[in-house]
């Protein structure tokens, strides 16, 4: 059973006085444990499908399922909840927040409901993505593969489904780039996640179960 | 979380701090310095709270108030003193060539009526006489020297004070009622009522033992009115100051409003990432507001500080009991001056705040 399936979905939206459709009758879905890749020229929609499978956008026809359950027609608040719990995200930018520390940032996604006690996690996953020694560092005194991780170990905080990554290999050097890709490659297994990412960078379709492009909106077979 | 992105521009945070801060002193020092105002009036008043002045009306066949009216007026007043005085107007002059025109007045239980700040008074004067402080220093006059009134000699007695509730200068010279002799009326009886008894009832009382329907024998005055007149005033003095603070409240609300709406723009990127990661609206929402309350309340705790350092000073000035200060009646406005920022400093917060969580994590994340 899939993780994440789009079905037929379509996303249009009005810019200035023309309609364009970023995502035409697109079909997609990733289960536990395989890293899909997504390749495509700029414009192509990618990110516009990152968005939808992130569940941070709504399509404009069509239907999305997480975990079998039907999830095209939540209202915003429903679809933060999930995200919550089953969707952990990794961006380009790292977006650490500066004033908190390692640790913190992976406890981020749970700080509001302080009854929830994920310190001890939190300093699990940073050992594991190999950052013991960096508990207590800011973001500024990170490198960039560092934050990365740091990254990385937010997005599995709360046990998601789904790992989704944006250009997560974007910022960093060819070799600190394939560090995080092994990375990824061992959560997949070890968490038993689906991770999708996109990309342009070809290391990632290397580590990739499944490559997935797509241009102009569809996907070529 | 509220905390920390408070310190993270300090200035900026420093600076809508300190609109706050302002703010709060201008309300409660405002406040505290009416309330010195009226504790003052009021104890100006006090001393004469207890007063009422009988003279003669337009329809009085006499002069003034004659014996026998004296008379009633005692037995309608029951236990209060009753005091009639004769008064007049004269110059006196003084061996270094001196001179000064000033009220004399002429009665007996004298100590009932005045207190004297140096020498003494009795209940009856005979040949002494008391001197108000500034007429004594302009004449070179002290206790034991003589005054003449009419071609008589009397003996200074006691020096009183020149000073009168509400700025006035008083400029009086007290003898005994010997000294207006020739005259058979009195200018004015002062009634002093007892503790149990109520200036007001009293007064109409004498008002009407005396008056008819047309005809007015007496005037009767005390100073009810004209406390009435004070606490009004004071009371429309206080809001119109009070107005004025908050205007200054509102100025430094505005700061706070820009001071968030500017960080929570430049926060946009982040708080796209704290959605995508599965923060709710009311979560952000919560977050925003709780910097914004910082805000008020750190403003207002140093304000109430500022305010209270400041009050004392007021009250040190017009009454002289600094610690006056912090008696509830003063001590409020502190309170309110703080309420009112951490309101105005919330309610400022709310658009922002509103703003931010609202933002689609699509569209901040592009950021």
């Amino acid at each position: 059973m899939s993780v994440i399936e789009l079905v037929d979905v379509v996303k249009q939206y009005e810019s200035g006085e023309e309609l364009i459709t970023a995502l035409d009758e697109v079909t997609f879905q990733a289960t536990h444990g395989e890293m899909v890749t997504i390749i495509g020229p700029s414009g192509s929609g990618k990110s516009t499908l990152l968005n939808m499978i992130g569940l941070l956008d709504t399509p404009t026809e069509g239907s999305i399922q997480l975990n079998g359950r039907d999830v095209t027609d939540c209202s915003p608040d429903e679809l933060t909840e999930e995200r919550r719990s089953e969707i952990g995200f990794v961006f380009q930018d790292y977006h650490l927040l500066p004033m908190l520390t390692a640790t913190e940032n992976v406890e981020l996604p749970t700080m509001w409901e302080p009854q929830l006690d994920k310190h001890d996690r939190a300093v699990d996953l940073l050992t594991r993505v190999g950052l013991s020694d960096r508990l207590s560092h800011q973001p500024t005194q990170l490198s960039g593969g560092q934050r990365q991780r740091v990254a990385i170990a937010r997005a599995l905080i709360n046990e998601p489904d789904v790992l989704l990554a944006d250009e997560p290999t974007g910022n960093l050097d060819q070799d600190t780039g394939a560090t995080i890709l092994d990375e990824l490659t061992r959560l997949k297994e070890t968490e038993d996640i689906a991770i999708v990412a996109v990309t342009h960078d070809e290391q990632l379709v290397e580590y990739a179960d499944r490559v997935v492009e797509l241009v102009d909106g569809t996907i070529n077979s | 979380m509220a905390w920390r992105n408070l310190g993270r521009n300090r200035v900026r945070t420093a600076l809508a701090t300190l609109g706050i801060l302002i703010g709060v002193v201008a309300i409660a020092s405002l406040g505290m310095a009416t309330a010195a105002l009226q504790q003052q009036a009021t104890a100006d008043l006090q001393g004469l709270s207890n007063e009422l002045t009988v003279s003669a009306g337009p329809d009085n066949s006499h002069e003034g108030i004659t014996a026998n009216q004296v008379d009633d007026i005692e037995t309608v007043a029951g236990g209060a003193t009753v005091i009639p005085e004769k008064t007049n107007f004269t110059t006196l002059s003084a061996r270094n060539g001196a001179e000064t025109r000033l009220r004399v007045t002429a009665l007996t239980k004298a100590d009932a009526m005045y207190n004297v700040t140096r020498g003494q008074v009795s209940n009856r004067l005979r040949s002494g006489a008391l001197l108000t402080d500034s007429e004594a220093t302009r004449l070179g006059l002290e206790i034991g020297d003589p005054v003449s009134y009419n071609d008589k000699l009397y003996r200074i007695q006691g020096i009183l004070s020149s000073s009168q509730g509400f700025g006035g200068v008083r400029r009086e010279l007290v003898l005994p009622m010997s000294a207006m002799a020739e005259q058979d009326h009195y200018d004015s009886v002062t009634v002093l009522t007892t503790s149990e008894q109520s200036v007001n009832s009293l007064t109409t009382d004498i008002e009407s033992w005396f008056n008819g329907q047309d005809e007015q024998i007496v005037n009767v005055r005390n100073f009810a009115a004209v406390q009435q007149n004070v606490d009004s005033f004071l009371g429309t003095l206080q809001l119109g100051l009070l107005g004025i603070g908050s205007i200054s409240l509102v100025v430094a609300s505005v700061a706070i409003l820009n001071v968030m709406l500017m960080s929570t723009v430049e926060r946009r990127g982040e708080i796209g990432v704290l959605r995508a990661v599965g923060i709710r609206r009311g979560e952000v929402l919560r977050m925003i507001l709780t910097e914004a309350a910082f805000l008020g309340v750190i403003g207002g705790i140093l304000g109430v500080v500022v305010s209270a350092a400041i009050g004392i000073v007021i009250f040190e000035i017009l009454i002289g009991s600094p610690l006056d200060a912090l008696h509830w009646h003063s001590a409020r406005y502190l309170l309110y001056g703080m309420g009112f920022a951490v309101l105005a400093s919330v309610l400022s917060g709310l658009y922002p705040a509103w703003k931010a969580a609202n933002e689609r994590p699509v569209e901040a994340l592009r950021e």
